[in-house]
């Protein structure tokens, strides 16, 4: 607290905030469902550390920094991917065969004052490590649709898009390494006119650029006029992960070769979950040069989702949780052993008990009961009834 | 899903942008330059709305507005994350760092001598991040206007602005030190909207794009 101030700081700082027992207890709804359909298909969570040295960050942009008592530069994690690049290149450094890992964990980002921008999200993913080929990317797009459907999500047919940042490395191959690193930094930013017009100031024929250009707009069934290895790959992987989860959408995941996500570490498929009222909701993609940066070259792919996103997203459509069993709110006769008895009886009746008053339920429904016995307690309707009957009525 | 929602920025750019949407068959009737109603209906399942253009990115990248028109000098200064989609070559101007005539080797001097400069602008965003790349050291000082007296005024030696024509840098004894960027209207888009309502967005932007090319080969004629 501010010394001399006369008001204590009640507030969280810029762009944090609390989530209270409403939202929390859908969170936890949520973090359950992902977490058992990573679980089920053999992902085991970890939990890298919330500080990371600032260094060790592909990128510098939107870190929250400060100085570590050893005066290292440290920041808090801006990302988990980079987080488990880190870690595999350390702790599993000569393990060969697949890793496949899963998180659920906030990171933090810096975003300017005024934007209403958030600098704690919370991501919830996965990454496949050491495997390659589309039927490993295949496998990480049908856990993400799978994912979001298990939490309730309504897909359509734009929900999930999927590019290759191959291909828009190959439109623009014939520059040279500087010219076209610029192009593609372009193109990262979202800056379609500055990189096209970057490349036809680096000399690219003013018909190849249209033809990036058109290429870059291309979306769905566009795609099969497209060739290349890695156009094939594109539709192979969606061919494949519609196998491994039908969904409830026919033909789900959009080709878009024009989808370049900000993150620089992409090397091949890249896919986003999107919703037309909350935007972004997950986004993955195979990264396989991002743990050979940390000294133990290894082929990988994930996603994270952004939770936080997907509970708008299912709020937005009118998702509320399955009602979560009610609490019953016990009040003493004045015996308190006979309460506390009581209590532990409704409790081993399989109940929900509080003592006394709850103010804050969370969107739970309450039952009144008033102590009668060990055993029994009296409704708000006048009725005596025992724990289990109790039980048994609150169960149908 | 609501009508597609389109930003426009008031003021210098409005007209031509309107005529660039008459131009690809939009209905902008209802859109009246100075006019109360803010968000009008374009027919077709598309809207207008019309708002300040420093907030056009905030609209559009935050996903109020899936498109809009607004300069490149306000996309450079907001730093917005927006898809920029066509380069619409209306609304031509550059960001400049100017001195006044003549002192341009008095305030380099001043430089060796007192290790920076200071530099008087609207646009504290661009000034820094050019002068950054350049390895110049300034002081930037942030006025919410006519930065053009800065340097007669004494409030600063240079100045980063804004200029279409040159007139006011003339009108003040200033000449251009160097451009750092040349600016012009752009179509920008919310990145989830223009991958997600594709469909609906590419024929609009395939016509801009048209329209753009057209009109500046016209120009060039």
């Amino acid at each position: 607290m501010e010394s001399g101030s006369r008001r204590p700081l009640l507030s969280a700082p810029r762009g944090f905030r609390d989530i209270l027992p409403t939202e929390a207890r859908e969170l936890r709804v949520i973090e359950q469902a992902l977490t058992e359909t990573f679980a089920a298909s053999g992902y085991m969570p970890l939990e890298p550390p919330m500080i990371e040295y600032s260094a060790a960050q592909p990128t510098q942009e939107r870190l929250i920094q400060f100085l570590d008592t050893d005066r290292s530069l440290v920041a808090l994690r801006p990302d988990l991917t980079t987080a488990v690049a880190r870690l595999v290149a350390q702790r599993y450094r000569e393990t060969a065969g697949a890793l496949r890992l899963s998180y659920f964990a906030p990171v933090f980002r810096e975003e300017p004052a005024m934007t209403a921008g958030e600098r704690e999200v919370v991501q919830a993913g996965v990454e496949l490590i050491g495997a390659s080929g589309p039927i490993a990317d295949a496998e990480v797009l049908a856990l993400l649709v799978e994912s979001l459907e298990r939490c309730g999500l309504r897909l359509d047919g734009a929900t999930i898009q999927v590019g290759h940042v191959g291909i828009v490395r190959r439109l623009f191959a014939p520059l040279a390494e500087e010219p076209r690193s610029a192009v593609l930094s372009a193109l990262r930013a979202g800056d379609l006119v500055g990189a096209l017009r970057r490349a036809h100031e680096a000399g690219m024929p003013s018909e190849d650029v249209t033809r990036a250009r058109a290429a870059l707009g291309v979306i769905g069934r566009g795609i099969e006029q497209l060739d290349g290895d890695d156009v094939s790959e594109l539709r192979q992987v969606v061919h494949l992960a519609r196998e491994r989860w039908p969904g409830s959408v026919k033909l789900w995941g959009l080709p878009n070769i024009g989808l370049v996500p900000a993150l620089p570490y992409y090397t091949a498929i890249v896919f986003e979950a999107l919703h037309p009222d909350v935007g972004v909701i997950a986004s993955g993609g195979r990264y396989d040069l991002l743990i050979g940066a940390y000294g133990a070259p290894r082929p990988a792919t994930g996603f994270a989702i952004d939770v936080l996103r997907l509970h708008r997203a299912l709020f937005a459509e009118g998702w509320r949780p399955a009602d979560a069993r009610p609490l019953v709110t016990l009040h003493s006769g004045g015996d308190e052993r006979a309460t506390m008895r009581c209590a532990a009886s409704l409790r081993a009746a399989g109940l929900s008990v509080a003592i006394g008053d709850v103010a804050e339920t969370a969107g739970i429904a309450l039952i009144a009961a008033e102590v009668v016995d060990e055993r029994r307690v009296k409704l708000g309707d006048g009725r005596t009834i025992d724990a289990a009957t109790l039980a048994r009525e609150l169960a149908r | 899903m609501r009508p597609l929602r389109f930003a426009l920025a008031q003021g210098l750019l409005l007209n031509d942008a309107l005529a660039a949407l008459r131009a690809i068959a939009l209905d902008v009737s209802r859109v009246t330059p100075g006019g109360r109603r803010l968000v009008v209906d374009g027919g077709g399942n598309v809207e207008f709305v019309l708002a300040r253009p420093s907030d056009i990115a905030t609209y559009v990248e935050r996903g109020a507005a899936d498109l809009g028109i607004v300069g490149k000098d306000v996309l450079m200064e907001s730093a917005a994350r927006v898809l920029e989609l066509v380069d619409l070559h209306f609304g031509a101007c550059r960001f400049v760092v100017a001195a006044p005539r003549g002192a341009l080797e008095r305030s380099l001097d001043e430089y060796r001598h007192l290790g920076s400069l200071e530099v008087a602008t609207k646009y504290p965003r661009v000034a820094e991040a050019h002068f950054r790349a350049r390895g110049l050291e300034v002081e930037i000082v942030k006025v919410a206007g006519s930065a053009e007296v800065a340097p007669q005024v004494g409030l600063a030696d240079w100045i980063v602005d804004l200029v279409a024509t040159g007139g006011t840098l003339r009108a003040n004894d200033l000449a251009i030190v160097e451009e750092i960027a040349a600016c012009s209207a752009r179509l920008i888009a919310n990145p989830a909207s223009y991958h997600y309502r594709r469909a609906e967005i590419a024929p609009l932007v395939e016509k801009l794009a048209d329209w753009a090319s057209r009109s500046r080969s016209g120009a060039n004629q």
